[in-house]
């Protein structure tokens, strides 16, 4: 079946990137105009816009299943694209489009929902033979019982959220002590983010490498694997760094990691897009985490080393056709590195940072590709994620695609929030990173600072200070400042010219 | 303002910059002089020019003479003070001992999900205060120093907005 109209069931830089794809494909695009960003930059991409700004639910949108069916009913499209988030995990929400003759472009409401349950995939993996970390059988019911569990493992062990994902509803625990506070926590999260607070325990892999693998599945039962990412850069359990592929893999053990891959995705008869994610410890050993039945954010990644467009894949897919790749055609080529640009505020332990950009101005070039939802006069709200744009390099080797990120990082202009760029500009001068040995416990374990420390900077910004001081509080006429360029600027105009917060 | 006051400093709490007036628009490193100019257009918005690079400047807060710049898209904090404040400054803290009171402020708007201290709770650097939940993440509020909690202004459910004073804490010595 052909699909020619698509509802866009997300917003920002995701939407975009969907319209990208059909577009290029002759598909027609539908998204949704929220109250919340009524002149967000998706909207003008798109070919149709439906109004819901008169929408005055308590449910946002993008969380309202029944809203969206309506939507999409009202549009008349044929299929919906969920994007990455919410609907893009739910097997109700996959189930209501198949009951509604409308085709959702991701996996079987089956297999989310086999997948999406971390302790059914568990049981999954285990009878497949998938080397996994010992854990709770199921979920468990209470603190006390949380307790016994972790008693029988052995600290270090991490309760996870059993309908979770993304790093919420996740605690690590260190001692028994901890345990109690710990399980509320997790409980808590898991309840408030998946409306499920049901949670498993499993060993906690100290210092591992964070190594997913893409897969590509068809509806004849075609499975392959587009090689892995590595995401080590991590805080609170967020990547803020992607790359692939991971420089501690060699052939050998990414057949192998890619075989499990594809072996645990047949198991659950998967097709679309999915990622399956492994933790790599110092040993070379490797566990099955979880996997994520939708594309997901550092999808370019791995677009850009394979030359293929995972998001034309899920298109083709769900409209039935075959895969147009055998394991065989797969080939790695370069390097690829993307940096998560958020509006966060590293220096106070990577807090959100909610602001109105100013202005954006992105490095563009053969070997940079971006990804964003955002221009300047766009707000990043508190209640959405704080992602502004998404900064994809590519280069022939890694050394060359470290190179390539220096210098686009250094050209990256953007003002009005505070981001996470400082981050990545202390990150890629770092000697940990740049030989490829971190794990996921380098930002939180290792790091001392969050940004490259210049004098000549703090002296510059000294002076920037002093200067607003003077101009605040002494008499103008008895100072006879002495400023060129800024000679016949009235004080007031220079206030109103820098941005107050 | 008296005019004898020849100088500023602007300090960091681990650093101090002297700066003579008037002000002037250059710097003297070794033995070289380099211009500062602040600059301002429609593309780039206001920053500065130094060495012919130019910088990404923003004034996050300024109360009196407490300012907090965003240069090059790190942050720095300085509060400005006359040699006459600077002496009166380290007098008092050489007399009275260090700043007695540290407010909790929220760091960005949000949600409480949880208090888990109370008025009296003894509480050490970097064990939790609370949960504040933003852009759907918990986030854990940790003590910035030792101390006693005098003050609880929130409770769970409860909104607030960024710089609210969420607790209050007594140092302790």
């Amino acid at each position: 079946m052909k699909i020619k109209n698509i509802l866009i069931a997300n917003r920002g830089e995701i939407a975009i990137r969907i319209i990208k794809t059909a577009r290029q494909m002759g598909i027609k695009t539908s998204v949704i105009k929220t109250a919340a960003e009524p002149s967000a930059m998706y909207l003008a991409l798109a070919d149709n816009v439906y109004d819901d700004t008169e929408n005055v639910s308590e449910i946002p949108v993008f969380l309202d299943i029944e809203r969206i069916i309506k939507i999409a009913i009202d549009s008349g499209v044929d299929a919906i694209h969920p994007g990455y988030g919410f609907l893009a995990e739910n097997p109700y929400f996959a189930q209501k489009c198949a009951d509604k003759k409308i085709v959702f472009i991701g996996p079987s409401p089956d297999s989310i929902y086999k997948m999406g349950n971390k302790t059914i995939a568990r049981k999954i993996a285990l009878a497949h033979g998938i080397p996994m970390t010992m854990g709770s059988e199921g979920k468990i019911p209470t603190e006390n019982e949380a307790v016994r569990i972790a008693r029988n493992i052995g600290y270090p062990v991490i309760i996870k959220a059993a309908s979770g994902g993304g790093g919420r509803g996740m605690r690590i625990v260190t001692r028994e002590e901890d345990m109690s506070k710990m399980f509320r926590l997790a409980s808590n999260e898991a309840e408030k983010a998946f409306s499920d607070p049901s949670v498993f325990i499993e060993k906690y892999i100290e210092n591992p490498k964070h190594i997913e693998f893409q897969i590509l599945g068809d509806t004849k039962g075609n499975i392959i694997h587009l090689g892995e990412r590595e995401c080590s850069v991590q805080r609170k359990h967020q990547k803020l760094l992607e790359e692939a592929p991971s420089i501690a893999l060699n052939d050998d053990i990414r057949k192998e990691m890619g075989q499990m891959a594809v072996k645990i995705a047949s198991a659950v008869g998967y097709f679309s897009a999915g990622t399956v994610e492994f933790l790599f410890d110092s040993e070379g050993a490797y566990y099955f985490m979880e996997m994520n039945t939708r594309i997901q954010v550092e999808h370019p990644v791995t677009e850009l080393i394979t030359g293929i467009d995972l998001i034309e894949e899920q298109i083709r897919i769900a409209e039935g056709k075959e895969l147009r790749y055998r394991q065989k055609d797969i080939k790695i080529n370069g390097w690829a590195i993307e940096c998560r640009i958020n509006a966060e505020d590293v220096q106070s332990g990577f807090s959100p940072a909610p602001g109105k950009i100013e202005q954006i101005l992105m490095p563009s070039g053969e070997n940079i590709r971006v990804d964003s939802g955002v221009q300047a006069g766009s707000v990043i709200a508190a209640n959405f994620d704080s992602m502004i744009a998404k900064l994809i390099i590519y280069g022939r080797d890694r050394k060359d695609a470290l190179a390539n990120c220096k210098q686009a990082l250094d050209k990256v202009w953007i003002k009005g929030t505070k981001t996470t760029l400082p981050f990545f500009r202390m990150l890629i001068r770092n000697p940990r990173f740049i030989d490829g040995s971190i794990t996921t416990s380098f930002i939180e374990n290792e790091l001392t600072g969050y940004h490259v420390n210049s004098e000549y900077e703090e002296m510059l910004a000294a002076w920037l200070a002093t200067w607003l001081f003077v101009d605040e509080n002494l008499d103008e006429s008895n100072l006879k400042i002495n400023f060129e360029e800024t000679k016949n600027l009235s004080p007031w105009l220079l206030n109103k010219r820098i941005t107050r917060h | 303002m008296a005019k004898q006051q020849k100088k500023l400093y602007a300090l960091t709490g681990k650093k101090k910059y002297g700066f003579s007036l008037p002000l002037t628009d250059t710097i003297k490193i070794g033995k070289r002089k380099y211009k500062i100019m602040i600059k301002e257009d429609e593309k780039h918005g206001t920053y500065i020019l130094w060495k012919n690079r130019r910088y990404p400047v923003e004034i996050i807060q300024s109360r009196q003479n407490k300012f907090e710049i965003l240069f090059n898209y790190v942050s720095y904090s300085f509060t400005i003070e006359t040699p006459f404040s600077l002496k009166r400054k380290q007098y008092l803290s050489k007399e009275m001992g260090q700043v007695e009171e540290e407010k909790i402020l929220a760091p960005m708007p949000g949600k409480i999900i949880e208090v888990l201290v109370r008025e009296g709770t003894e509480i050490s650097r970097g064990e939790p205060l609370l949960i504040l939940e933003a852009m759907k993440m918990q986030n854990e509020i940790n003590c910035p120093v030792n101390g006693t909690v005098t003050s609880v202004n929130v409770k769970p459910e409860v909104s607030v907005v960024k710089d609210d004073v969420m607790l209050e804490i007594k140092i302790s010595q």
